[in-house]
């Protein structure tokens, strides 16, 4: 018994020793984020895979373990992790972590939120007082997430002070290369028009110019009716649209019935890293995006 | 001499810009501004190129430049005011038998124990308020309002303080809140997967066991989550009574819990609850205590033990989608001590006794999409019941034959969104020896501040 647990101690002491960060993702891009900023000083753990669908994960057993030992939380905040961090944060007994600590790190305060209600109501659906959550689809938006982020790691480690600001050089001058690409990339795409099935694109069609002609959930996070999709299909006899876009994670049920009615193509997003084998990373991420959207517009 | 050598030294020295090379020096002028012109242009194609990058750069950060520079503070819950929400609920219930005459063999109904009058009922309307103290606590309290005999009765569920950030995995808890026996019992009866309580919650704590006192508890450093921790309280609530200067009851679990993949996650848990009643009245059977005469009353140790077991599969671990849940619970009590019966017309009269009573349930529950859940559940209780004169069991009310008391649940639940359920639910009951089938119509729904996914 003393060895099992003096061998725990040890394992605990060494995972410790080994990197000076300890970091809690809630979704896999901030995930990526801070192992691209943070290298081997940090240690990351994704609360999140790109198949889950972020609004509704339930506060398991793993992820109290895991909120208990980390030194930074990295999520998205604006309420789309109101379910379950608040209650991982109650449960972990980690005070670097409670909101308002130097551990507490939410991307959407660092970012303009975008479709923010006038009107806070629940039978328009799942509303986010604080505006859209899904940043993480505009690498402008990560740039600016990167930027504090960086700060915020090197508040907590001031030792690698000078690593983390080098890593941030590096990133962001291969970040902002490969935005100018994807630009590039992206130019056909400038005016085109999309349906999608779940308001998750408000930041990349903003940083693209792609003009959302629909959404298919006409309340956010209810499943459309069949009265909801003969509107769009109504709308779209007015405008035609080539593409209809939904999430990797998302049921596309909805978006089959309007492929099945229309000459419409579908595109499945990998939405976050892991979204679908080829999104590896951030970089790998908006490479894929963007083809999706270029194949489905040809 | 001198001065003659100085002025040839100074001759020669300014010999290039003399006269006598005047040719020679307007070739390099023109050699010069030819190069000049060369570099020029090669500047010009340089700034020209250097002028096009910045316009690419510029374009990226105009663009970056609408983004929030400064950080806002986190959007919580109507800023300052605590969290709000309100869970209402009503119900519908229909019974083979009369309710009045349900009975939980060898188990005596207290609190809310019994079953919902039939036909149209409201059940229990809670409000729950929450909010951070201040940098250190957190503060919760639920408050639940029911009909009880024509009059509308103001219960306080919960009221607790809770550490945030004691560190270490350390957290304490102090106030009135649910004990942490079980799994479903920290829950709150409408967060349950079925409309009326477990026949062991029923049967033992009345439909749930809450204490006021104080909760430790500590979450070891580990990537395997494990719990362990513990409670004192004053031992007054059921099935612990009367007044303790002191610790009145003890409590002590332990949890782990881990994931299999992203598909699969569970976690099991064990508890003890200990507590010294004084005087806890039974209720007597069908006339609820001390009609005619008076109530037998128990006094002595109760030890409750649970091990309870939960197993969850999801694929991609989007449990809204598709979903199952298997659920064990488990409890074994023991008592020991004396049954006494006050009557002041046959005089008082008392016994040795010695009860255990055991039995737990198994639930499965199936989301198959969104909006659509089923469920089944079985329960099963037994005893073994001794006391050294019959006859106070008999008074008591306590069915000491060994009957095992049985139920099988079905349940359809339609989920139009996360805030509101609506479920029919039909029983077949044999908690006694009379068959009893229930059916129940329910529907729940919170408004407010957004419930928490809890595990």
């Amino acid at each position: 018994m003393k060895k099992i647990i003096s061998s725990l101690l040890l394992l605990v002491a060494s995972s410790s020793v080994m990197a000076e960060l300890n970091i809690f993702a809630c979704e896999p891009e901030w995930a990526s984020l801070s192992q691209e900023l943070g290298g081997d000083k940090v240690t990351v753990f994704s609360a999140t895979t790109g198949l889950q669908d972020p609004h509704y994960i339930q506060a398991r057993p793993s992820l109290i373990a895991k909120a208990r030992r980390a030194d930074l939380l990295v999520c998205t905040g604006a309420e789309l992790e109101s379910g379950w961090l608040p209650l991982l944060q109650r449960k972990a007994g980690n005070a670097a972590i409670q909101t308002g600590a130097a551990g507490h790190f939410m991307a959407t305060d660092h970012v303009n939120l975008l479709e923010i209600p006038s009107s806070l109501d629940r039978s328009q659906g799942d509303v986010h007082a604080a505006g859209n959550p899904h940043i993480q689809t505009s690498p402008l938006a990560i740039l600016q997430v990167a930027k504090a982020l960086t700060l915020r790691m090197q508040a907590l480690d001031a030792n690698n002070a000078d690593f983390y600001q080098q890593h941030w050089q590096g990133f962001s001058q291969r970040w902002q290369a490969a935005i100018e690409r994807w630009q590039q990339q992206a130019l056909p795409l400038k005016g085109s028009t999309a349906v999608v099935q779940h308001a998750s694109w408000p930041y990349l069609f903003d940083w693209l110019n792609i003009v959302q002609v629909a959404v298919l959930e006409r309340k956010s996070g209810v499943q459309p009716t069949v009265d909801d999709l003969n509107n769009v299909l109504k709308q779209l006899h007015v405008t035609p649209v080539k593409v209809v876009i939904h999430a990797a994670y998302q049921s596309p049920r909805a978006t089959n019935w309007l492929v099945d009615k229309t000459s419409i193509n579908k595109v499945t997003l990998p939405f976050t890293v892991g979204g679908n084998e080829q999104s590896n990373d951030l970089f790998s991420l908006f490479d894929n995006t963007i083809q999706h959207l270029l194949d489905a517009n040809k | 001499m001198k001065p003659l050598k100085l002025t040839l030294l100074i001759a020669a020295v300014l010999a290039p810009v003399s006269p006598i090379f005047a040719d020679d020096l307007g070739d390099l002028k023109a050699e010069i501004s030819k190069m000049r012109a060369d570099y020029e242009q090669r500047i010009q194609q340089l700034e020209q190129r250097i002028a096009e990058i910045e316009v690419k750069q510029n374009y990226v950060r105009a663009e970056i430049a609408t983004v929030k520079s400064a950080p806002t503070s986190s959007k919580n819950n109507n800023s300052f005011n605590p969290a709000i929400s309100m869970v209402l609920n009503g119900q519908f219930s229909d019974y083979s038998e009369p309710a009045d005459g349900y009975e939980l063999s060898a188990f005596s109904l207290q609190g809310e124990g019994g079953l919902a009058r039939e036909g149209f009922s409201l059940g229990e309307s809670e409000i729950t308020l929450s909010a951070s103290v201040d940098q250190l606590l957190f503060a919760q309290s639920t408050i639940a309002l029911h009909d009880h005999e024509g009059s509308t009765e103001v219960e306080i569920e919960e009221a607790f303080i809770e550490t945030l950030g004691l560190g270490n995995g350390l957290t304490v808890r102090a106030g009135r809140f649910y004990s942490p026996i079980g799994y479903l019992n920290e829950k709150h009866i409408h967060a349950w997967n079925f409309a009326d309580a477990p026949l062991i919650y029923r049967g033992l704590f009345g439909n749930q066991l809450g204490t006021d006192g104080v909760k430790l508890s500590y979450l070891l450093p580990t990537d395997l989550y494990a719990e362990i921790g513990g409670t004192v309280g004053n031992g007054d609530r059921h099935p612990g009574s009367g007044e303790h200067s002191g610790i009145g009851d003890w409590l002590v679990y332990a949890k782990t819990g881990g994931d299999i993949g992203t598909n699969h996650s569970w976690q099991a848990g064990v508890s003890h609850w200990q507590a010294s009643p004084e005087k806890r009245a039974y209720s007597g059977g069908h006339d609820h205590g001390g009609a005619d005469g008076g109530a037998v009353e128990f006094s002595g140790d109760t030890d409750i033990s649970n091990i309870s077991l939960i197993y969850k599969w999801a694929p991609n671990g989007n449990y809204r989608q598709r979903s199952f849940t298997l659920l064990g619970e488990y409890f074994y009590s023991k008592e020991d001590g004396t049954l006494d019966l006050h009557d002041e017309i046959h005089g008082d009269e008392s016994a040795f006794y010695d009860g255990k009573q055991y039995g737990g349930f198994i639930e499965g529950i199936y989301q198959f999409n969104p909006q659509w859940r089923t469920g089944l559940r079985y329960d099963r209780l037994g005893s073994k019941l001794r006391a050294s004169d019959d006859e106070l069991l008999t008074d008591a009310g306590l069915d000491f034959s060994g009957y095992h008391p049985q139920r099988y649940s079905l349940m359809m639940e339609w989920l139009p969104s996360e805030f509101s359920r609506v479920r029919a639910q039909i029983n077949h009951d044999k908690s006694s020896q009379n068959d009893d089938t229930q059916l129940f119509l329910q529907y729940t729904v919170s408004i407010g501040a957004h419930a928490a996914h809890s595990f």
